[in-house]
């Protein structure tokens, strides 16, 4: 029997599993869609995925661009084996303002990042056993009608809420 | 920095679960008792047709716009026809609707505060978004062979907006944020319009979601300004409050549950059914066959009791409204989400309304065949070294359902029992937690193993792998278990021993919380003690004492061993305890149907015949003993006396699925098929489920030339009727535990004697 042909198979399979690893699919985002991140965000939001390689979490991407602002969502998650530790290392940006937050996971903080950059951001970092997840709100425009600071704070406790029940 | 919240940590200045900001309540003053309805002006009459014509045009866009959406990617894994299968709920109208059809919580609230501020740490309103619902619902859409598609089988209770809106399909296009964290919202319940709901899994139809009609009754769609329901809160009411929200079968429609083949691929499996379970008991007052009686009581009575409103609600009647807390069994969801006032609430339920009792009512020297009974009433002489048989009765004495009566895996009561020397050293202890938390495997605890066909437990609740039930130590409304607990007493005892036994609780198993957080990553969930009783024990004589209040009287205390020795299948001594009843009470012809009762199901007809005589000669019109003359009058051939007996019963109480069955059966047997036909519809208009019915209507309506409804009932009998390869998923489970599996055998003793050969080994 002449193997050659399955042994290329396999192989193209690996390569473009690789590249599938490597490269930016549409959103198939596991943990939040592009309407629920839409309407986080104030409006049509488009979602990127990023699958895990070791050494990196995957990450889900949502962007609404609009004239002169743009508005993120960012979810990160990855499988880590000591979880306190790294959660401590995620919490970084946070400097002392890192608050926990309620009923979100097995733990989470959240706090607005230490950050040099104008607009207004909102971080929560929190865990599902040993998933560690971070999520990033942020708009550019300082003053956004829809992500006040207020309402950021909120709504990065939603989102959390979305993707801590899709870990559990 | 924490590394290692706990999970109802208090946080600081940060969102929280139940955060919410409510717009004050617009001004209204209500119209005085008895006054009749506002009339409007003309204007006013055409803002209403108008806005109403406006709000039924955008709804109708809407709706038309969410399916154009959805329709195209949902995945239609049942048909076309049946986009919200395994779930039974339905909606008015064409297609799917869309979320925002659905007036916020909010916007309730801002009339009804205290209404909002119950439920929104109730477990309705957090139905779908705790984590310990959605670990389990999120294995089944990570199942490979199932997936999102199965869970509407779930979400049709724990958040039916988000069936009905398409958001349960791979690739959704709806915002979950609109309502995964509201579950059960005000609109979801006060929306629905009609109820299929003895059949459960959400056999509602939900209507489109409407805050008034118009003065036709007609619905208004969505949210309409404030000023037009304080006119009319009567039109108000007709959109929103129906007579069936106050009734029994209401709550059906989701707190009854099965396992369709469409979830498992298998069969129809019972899930739980809280709802028959109250059809059943005495506060029904529908079933003529419990051991007591009691007052008519809904699960509303129960569960949605009225109390003084704290912030206005202009639904409130004289400062008070009912219950939005619908205070359960639940601990773990308010302690997770921190709700301090919903937790405490919901112990102190738990705790209060004489719920069970505990009576440590006998006890037994080894190679003895005395019982010295009932305990507290008479004089007995222990001896150091003694090995005692403690019997302890547990009533479930005023709950309306069992014990435990939804998803028996997840919660855990238990009895735990220990003996205590005169120093307070411990001589015998089962019910006990272990150090990880985990519960005694031996404990006598009131729940079920559910196995898959592998003979695997069922740990983390993927009901859609159950097969069998490997045994469901429950306990039903009204009825009562004997607990046995063997130990020794001290040789070198001088003082009193003290025995203690209490029913202990908590949601959920340690072993579920593991699965959810991870082992040892989470703090201890509340364990609440519902009920207890002690005794002491001396060497020496030991003198009748004073009751307990709490006691029940003495009758009653025999009349519950004798159920429990009854369910059991002890007959002989549940003859003997039915008979101390009868010492107590003569004139109470409960206690000589008891006795007939048990004779019946000893099959020693002849002295049935006698006891029930005897009831019916105390009371002629006792449908319970009439019934049981019935079963009697059917053993000797008498048959027009069994139907004059089935048929008074059913007068009595028509719907009294037990004698609607034997009345059936009764006509079945002497050929009147259509009689017999109009019992079994009727009973399955009580019971959709009753095998019984399925049977005999499906050879009823062959004979009647009926062949599509022949086999309709033929269907449902061959999947409902217990697969009778199940008992073998069960046995292979109980021989792998064999730490539990006495617990599967109804007669059985709590021991840590077992070995000692100073025990003396009874075979019991």
């Amino acid at each position: 029997m002449n193997i050659t042909p399955k042994i290329r198979l396999a192989g193209l399979s690996l390569v473009l599993l690789g590249f599938a690893a490597h490269c930016h699919a549409k959103n198939n985002c596991p943990w939040i869609n592009e309407a629920t991140a839409g309407g986080l965000l104030g409006g049509e939001a488009v979602g990127e995925f990023t699958e895990p390689v070791p050494g990196h979490p995957a990450v889900c991407m949502f962007t609404q661009a609009g004239q002169n602002f743009t508005r993120t969502l960012r979810i990160t998650v990855e499988v880590v084996p000591d979880t306190h530790a790294r959660l401590e290392v995620a919490t970084q940006p946070c400097g002392k303002n890192a608050a926990p937050i309620q009923a979100i996971g097995n733990e989470a903080l959240m706090c607005a990042p230490e950050t040099r950059s104008p607009g207004l951001s909102e971080l929560v970092v929190g865990r599902v056993r040993d998933q560690l997840f971070t999520i990033t709100l942020n708009t550019t425009a300082k003053d956004d009608l829809i992500l006040t600071r207020s309402s950021l704070k909120e709504k990065a406790y939603t989102a959390s809420e979305q993707v801590a029940g899709n870990l559990f | 920095m924490a590394t290692a919240l706990a999970q109802n940590q208090q946080p600081g200045d940060q969102p929280t679960p139940d955060a919410a900001t409510l717009t004050p309540p617009p001004a209204y003053t209500a119209r005085p008792k008895g006054a009749p309805p506002a009339v409007d002006t003309p204007a006013q009459r055409d803002a209403i047709a108008r806005w109403k014509a406006r709000a039924e045009q955008a709804t109708s866009a809407d709706r038309t716009a969410h399916n154009a959406l959805v329709t195209p990617t949902y995945n239609f894994h049942y048909g076309k026809l049946n986009p919200f299968t395994p779930g039974n709920i339905t909606v008015q109208g064409e297609g799917f609707i869309q979320p925002g059809a659905f007036p916020s919580a909010e916007y309730c609230g801002a009339c009804h505060q205290e209404a909002y501020k119950q439920w929104r740490q109730a477990l309705h309103s957090n139905a779908f978004r705790t984590p310990f619902y959605r670990t389990s619902v999120n294995l089944l859409i990570r199942d490979k062979t199932r997936g999102i598609s199965f869970a509407r089988h779930c979400d049709s209770c724990h958040n039916p907006i988000g069936v009905l809106g398409a958001a349960l399909t791979e690739d959704s296009k709806v915002d979950r944020a609109r309502f995964d964290s509201d579950g059960l919202t005000c609109t979801t319940c006060h929306s629905v319009l009609s109820l299929d709901s003895t059949n459960g899994n959400a056999s509602v139809q939900m209507g489109v979601p409407s805050a008034l009609v118009d003065e036709n009754g007609n619905r208004i769609p969505g949210e309409v300004p404030f000023d037009m329901i304080l006119r009319h809160p009567e039109r108000h009411s007709k959109a929103v409050m129906h007579d069936f929200l106050h009734k029994p079968e209401f709550c059906a429609a989701c707190h009854k549950a099965n396992l369709p083949d469409t979830l498992n691929d298998y069969k129809f499996i019972r899930a739980f059914t809280a709802y028959d379970e109250w059809q059943q008991s005495k506060f029904s007052q529908r079933n003529p066959l419990t051991f007591y009686t009691a007052d008519f009581t809904t699960c509303q009575g129960c569960h949605m009791k009225r109390s003084a409103i704290t912030v206005p609600d202009y639904g409130a009647k004289d400062g008070t409204l009912v219950s939005h807390r619908w205070l359960a069994g639940n601990t773990a969801v308010p302690f997770y989400y921190g709700f301090d006032e919903q937790l405490k609430k919901t112990i102190e339920f738990l705790r209060t309304g004489n719920y069970l009792n505990v009576d440590i009512f006998g006890i037994q020297k080894v190679g003895s065949e005395k019982l010295i009974a009932p305990l507290g009433k008479v004089a007995y002489r222990l001896a150091p070294s003694d090995v005692l048989e403690a019997y302890v009765v547990i009533q479930n004495k005023n709950i309306g359902h069992s014990l435990i009566p939804e998803v028996r895996d997840l919660y855990e009561a238990w009895v735990e029992f220990t003996v205590k020397d005169q120093n307070g050293k411990e001589i015998y202890h089962s019910g006990f937690l272990k150090p990880d938390g985990m519960l005694d495997p031996r404990a006598h605890s009131f729940t079920n193993r559910p196995v898959t066909d592998e003979g695997e437990f069922v740990d983390n609740h993927k009901v859609w792998t159950i097969h069998s039930v490997a045994y469901d130590n429950s306990i039903q409304a009204g009825r009562s278990v004997l607990v046995r607990y063997q130990f020794r007493m001290p040789a070198d005892a001088t003082g009193a021993v003290t025995v203690t036994a209490k029913v202990n609780y908590r949601h959920l198993r340690q072993s579920y919380l593991n699965n959810i957080f991870g082992k040892d990553d989470h703090p201890a969930y509340p364990l609440v003690e519902l009920a207890s009783r002690t005794r002491t024990f001396k060497i020496g004589d030991n003198q009748p004492e004073p009751a307990d209040p709490a006691d029940n009287p003495d009758w009653m205390r025999w009349n519950n061993l004798g159920i429990s020795l009854l369910d059991q299948f002890q007959y002989m001594e549940a003859v003997q305890a039915f008979n101390e009843v009868v010492k107590l009470r003569p004139t109470y012809a409960e206690g000589y149907t008891n006795v007939g009762l048990t004779l019946i199901v000893w099959e020693k007809y002849e002295s049935a015949r006698k006891a029930i005589n005897k009831a019916l000669s105390i009371d002629p019109n006792s449908a319970r003993a009439t019934y049981y003359d019935g079963l009697l009058q059917r053993r000797a051939g008498n048959s027009e006396r069994e139907i004059a007996d089935f048929r008074k019963v059913v007068e009595m109480f028509p719907e009294s699925r037990d004698a609607r069955r034997e009345l059936g059966i009764t006509y079945y047997q002497k050929n009147d098929n259509h009689a017999a036909l109009e019992q079994f519809e009727a009973l399955q208009r009580i019971d959709p489920d009753d095998l019984t019915a399925h049977y005999n209507l499906s050879i009823l309506y062959r004979r009647m030339g009926k062949p599509k409804e022949a086999a309709d009932q033929q269907a449902m009998f061959v999947d409902k009727k217990v697969d009778p390869g199940a008992p073998t998923y069960s046995l292979n489970f109980l021989r792998a535990h064999p730490e539990i599996s006495t617990e599967s055998v109804p007669w059985h003793i709590h021991s840590d004697l077992v070995g000692d050969s100073a025990a003396p080994q009874t075979g019991k």
